[in-house]
């Protein structure tokens, strides 16, 4: 038994490390630029390195996660040393970049950093072992209690809340970037990211470009971390599997997003990127070295979302309980096998254009470069082909959320199961053909233009589908709201807003004035709050219990509904209403004589009220997990395989195998049956 | 299934489709210097593929029907065999990705390059491609020493190529003026070699491994790994089927 508290220890050692760090990175600077700069990146990189890890030596000892960071951090170093003794070694004169190791060394080290991190925490010693001829039994067992989530465990399960956690990590840091460009909009003018102002080797605009592409992708990534982490969870409880159909590449698939995340915030230090989370060439080709590493760190974050959609795509097909068959599917699942679709494909192709930028910084290979030949606009086709599939790699899972989580509080049957079934196949395959809308002011080809209108038109008939089916299944239900259906309600209504402001950037005309204003960015934070953080939200207060045996305040629960709500919606429909008159995105400051400040204002005092709501659920998320209420039956009266068996879930699942006897959605219909439990005990693996 | 074949049948199942693409390649190169029907290219390409994907990589085993329980290694290797098909599905989007990049860059010119080195090192890896599948049918066959000697085979001349492409073609190339940098076709012409020469570098780290295990006297019951390296080891040659023409044969020179 430890005496010590580990998180107070934890904390303790990330505020040394970060001094000790910073000290070392702060001496490493002044010996070879021979000056004193305190605001300088190479400390902070080399602080951010030393606390994160200290945090977590602090928390869990040398093991696990602690281990594949301490591997990470010497991969680096020794990749980027490597690189720069090969420099020296060849005799050329700039052996040393402005962020102490030369570009070149960085990438490398960051790249030797990701896989040494994945052999440190011990993603792939049974892989290791399979290629020396040695077996591995096919479960581990894993640790009692909270330490086994910083570990590599093999469980869906444990897996599912790995990556939950992170990407709520995620939301909240991108969030917190978020709050500060958002202070500094609330009035026109620069108050403190002034072009005095220096942090990371950056002024007060340009960490505000770093922050704002930062808090785009941060978001982006921790949403994909979110999406697995609740098919991770609920599919093979839905199938009932004992597990996903490849458990160490589940495992893998996870962990290798966690150096990827660290990637992400090296590019903050090193001097950051101004490009947006889009890194257009040739501005992409220009920015210092942290672009490379947001660059890398996506690539990464993409090995993730491939495997773990393939894994995904492969549980479904063969590891479905007896009698479950394609139209008895729970509507999850559909959800899931479509948004696997698109990232187990078009993943990629943003790998690929992001790989061709890197390679043009790194060897002047001119894809980009129009003054080598190449073409620029190359890139936003190779980059949107995956990035505008992307976000129905969003919004489907949580739009299967809500078809999953209606009937269940409504107590009536789903309306057109099928219809919603193929509705999302619809949307992913639509959604392969209509990339081009975000290039209609790039120069495209004009022939292009007309075509990819109509198919981006088009996307709106399946979705519309889903619409008609929700409304067609409240009709005449009981309804019932707890915290999960306000959160399924609140989505439906953010993602109809979401919805209907889509259909006009994708009219030519319209697009032409909307590109690149505050419009377009009220439209996509509607669609994805409606098509993912509020569905994500009801999938948490949902299956929380059946993750821990408790569930989550009710009351807190509906405060940080009714807080979030209203701040968000005043928040995109003023984005959208200056949108209109002419703000444009992606800047720091704004013409006073525009008469945007005071709708700015609000828009930050919104910001900071959805802030606040997220963090008591934070709270909320926490505390319940020890104190909450115990919840270790049938919490949500639902029809659902993993309900009727009690909370939290056993290790394998399910005890006693079930056949799928009926259809999964008829609530409230006298005799119906969904699912039967097989008398025979199930092997034990 | 292989199992209920004869044996000799598959052996020779291979021979026949190997001198179908050694045919097929003639033929290839005899249209681009005779009179360069890009069309006519791109069907013998997609016939070439077609061929590797359903003789040599099996494709039509995903639909087998799989017997026993969910806990056996038929049934395993099933989930496994789809799992590496939907990785290779993914990894062709890659260079899907390059080939549309070379199109765009390049539209129907090709950069100059040595000829018969290109058909020498195609030729260098379908050959090897023909005794990946000896090996693989060999060793479905119970006959462990010829699998040994035919993956070997196939190793040497997977390292053949790939010394051929970065040691012989890239320094020609170098020499004849064409750096990565200098200019669009240099650049898809490294980028699309580099990529491809990554993937034969992994597949020949994968058959040296099941060389070594299976040397140690693995894979007498459990073989699924060796028909993994095979279809890994095919893949990498069907995408030198579509790079070969796209790089050496379309289009006039630059």
């Amino acid at each position: 038994m430890r005496k010590t508290n580990p998180v107070r220890s934890g904390l303790l050692l990330l505020v040394l490390g970060g001094v000790v760090g910073y000290g070392i990175g702060l001496g490493i600077d002044v010996l070879v630029s021979r000056a004193l700069n305190f605001s300088g990146s190479v400390p902070s990189a080399f602080a951010l390195l030393l606390s994160v890890t200290a945090f977590f030596f602090g928390l869990y000892g040398y093991r696990g996660i602690t281990r594949g960071l301490v591997w990470q951090v010497a991969g680096t170093l020794i990749g980027a040393f490597l690189i720069t003794g090969i420099r020296a070694a060849i005799g050329r004169t700039d052996i040393f970049g402005s962020f102490f190791f030369s570009e070149p060394a960085w990438v490398f080290g960051a790249l030797a950093g990701v896989v040494s991190f994945t052999f440190g925490v011990g993603a792939v010693d049974d892989w290791m072992k399979w290629a020396r001829g040695i077996d591995t039994p096919e479960h581990h067992e894993d640790m009692p209690g909270w330490e086994k989530y910083f570990y590599v465990s093999l469980d869906h399960k444990v897996i599912g809340v790995q990556y939950t956690a992170t990407a709520l990590f995620l939301i909240a840091v991108g969030g917190t970037f978020a709050l500060i460009f958002r202070t500094e909009l609330a009035a026109s003018q620069l108050q403190f990211l002034t072009t005095t102002f220096r942090l990371f080797n950056q002024t007060g605009p340009q960490l505000y470009n770093t922050l704002m592409s930062l808090h785009g992708i941060l978001m982006i990534i921790s949403i994909l971390l979110g999406v697995s982490g609740i098919i991770n969870y609920a599919v093979p409880l839905l199938l009932g599997a004992s597990d996903m159909a490849f458990p160490r590449m589940n495992a893998f698939a996870y962990w290798v997003a966690v150096p990827a995340s660290v990637l992400m915030l090296m590019s903050l230090v090193l001097g950051g990127f101004d490009t947006g989370w889009t890194g257009y060439p040739p501005l992409s080709a220009r920015a210092p070295v942290g672009m490379q590493m947001f660059f890398l760190g996506v690539f990464t974050a993409g090995w993730s979302s491939i495997l773990g959609a393939l894994n995904v795509i492969a549980t479904i097909l063969r590891m479905r309980a007896k009698g479950m068959t394609a139209m008895r599917l729970p509507i999850f699942v559909w959800a899931s096998v479509a948004t696997s679709i698109i990232a187990l494909t078009a993943t990629q192709l943003i790998g690929l254009s992001f790989q061709l930028v890197m390679f043009q910084r790194l060897f002047g290979m001119g894809f980009f470069d129009a003054a080598k030949g190449g073409n620029p606009v190359l890139f936003q086709h190779l980059f949107w082909f995956y990035s505008h599939p992307a976000v129905y790699v969003f919004v489907l899972p949580g739009l299967g959320v809500i078809s999953e989580l209606l009937p269940v509080f409504v107590r009536k049957p789903l309306f057109g199961y099928r219809w919603i079934a193929m509705s999302s196949l619809g949307i992913a395959l639509v959604g392969f053909v209509v990339w081009a809308h975000h290039m209609f002011t790039s120069g495209m080809n004009e022939y292009l233009r007309v075509p990819f209108m109509y198919s981006t038109l088009l996307v709106a008939v399946p979705t519309g589908v889903k619409f008609f089916s929700w409304v067609a299944t409240i009709w005449g239900g009981k309804i019932e709201t707890p915290t999960p259906m306000l959160f399924v309600l609140g989505a439906i209504i953010v993602f109809l807003l979401g919805g209907i402001t889509g259909p006009p950037n994708a009219a030519i005309a319209l697009d032409l004035h909307l590109h690149d204003t505050y419009w377009i960015v009220g439209h996509f934070h509607d669609t994805i709050f409606g098509g993912f953080v509020f569905p994500f939200f009801a999938a948490i207060y949902y299956w929380y219990p059946k993750a821990t045996g408790r569930r989550m305040s009710e009351f807190w629960g509906k405060v940080h509904f009714w807080l979030m709500t209203p701040s968000f919606l005043v928040l995109t429909f003023g984005m959208m209403f200056i949108g209109l008159r002419g703000m444009r995105r992606r800047i720091v400051d704004y013409d006073p004589l525009l008469g945007f400040d005071s709708t700015h204002l609000i828009l930050t005092i919104c910001a900071f009220g959805i802030a606040l709501s997220v963090l008591i659920f934070f709270i909320n998320f926490f505390y319940s997990m020890t104190k909450g209420e115990k919840a270790e039956g049938n919490l949500w009266n639902s029809r659902s395989p993993e309900w009727q068996v009690p909370s939290p879930m056993p290790a394998h699942n399910y005890e006693v195998p079930f056949e799928v006897v009926g259809e999964p959605y008829d609530y409230g219909l006298p005799g119906s049956k969904y699912i039967e439990f097989l008398a025979v005990k199930s092997k034990k693996h | 299934m292989t199992h209920a074949q004869d044996k000799s049948s598959m052996l020779s199942q291979g021979v026949f489709i190997f001198v179908y693409l050694a045919v097929l390649t003639g033929l290839e190169f005899f249209v681009a210097v005779s009179f360069n029907s890009v069309a006519l290219l791109v069907v013998v390409a997609i016939v070439k593929a077609v061929l590797v994907v359903y003789y040599y990589m099996h494709v039509y085993q995903l639909n087998a029907e799989h017997e026993g329980e969910e806990d056996s290694y038929e049934y395993k290797s099933g989930t496994n065999r789809l799992g590496l098909w939907l990785f290779l599905i993914s990894d062709s989007f890659v260079f899907g990705g390059l080939l549309v990049m070379r199109i765009n860059l390049l539209g129907l010119t090709r950069p100059d390059l040595n000829q018969l080195l290109g058909l020498a090192v195609t030729s260098v890896l379908l050959i090897s491609s023909f005794f990946m599948n000896r090996g693989e049918t060999m060793m479905h066959n119970g006959d462990r020493k010829g699998f040994l000697l035919n993956t070997a085979m196939t190793f040497l001349m997977g390292l053949g190529f790939l010394l051929g492409v970065v040691l012989l073609e890239w320094r020609l190339a170098i020499h004849e003026g064409m750096t990565p940098d200098s200019g669009p076709a240099g650049a898809a012409f490294f980028m699309m070699t580099g990529m491809h020469a990554f993937h034969v570098f992994t597949g020949l780290i994968i058959l040296a491994i099941i060389w070594i295990n299976g040397r140690r006297g693995l894979y007498d019951e459990k073989n699924y790994p060796i028909e993994a390296a095979a279809v890994y080891w095919h893949f990498v040659d069907v995408v030198w089927i579509f790079f070969y023409p796209a790089l050496y044969l379309i289009g006039a020179l630059a």
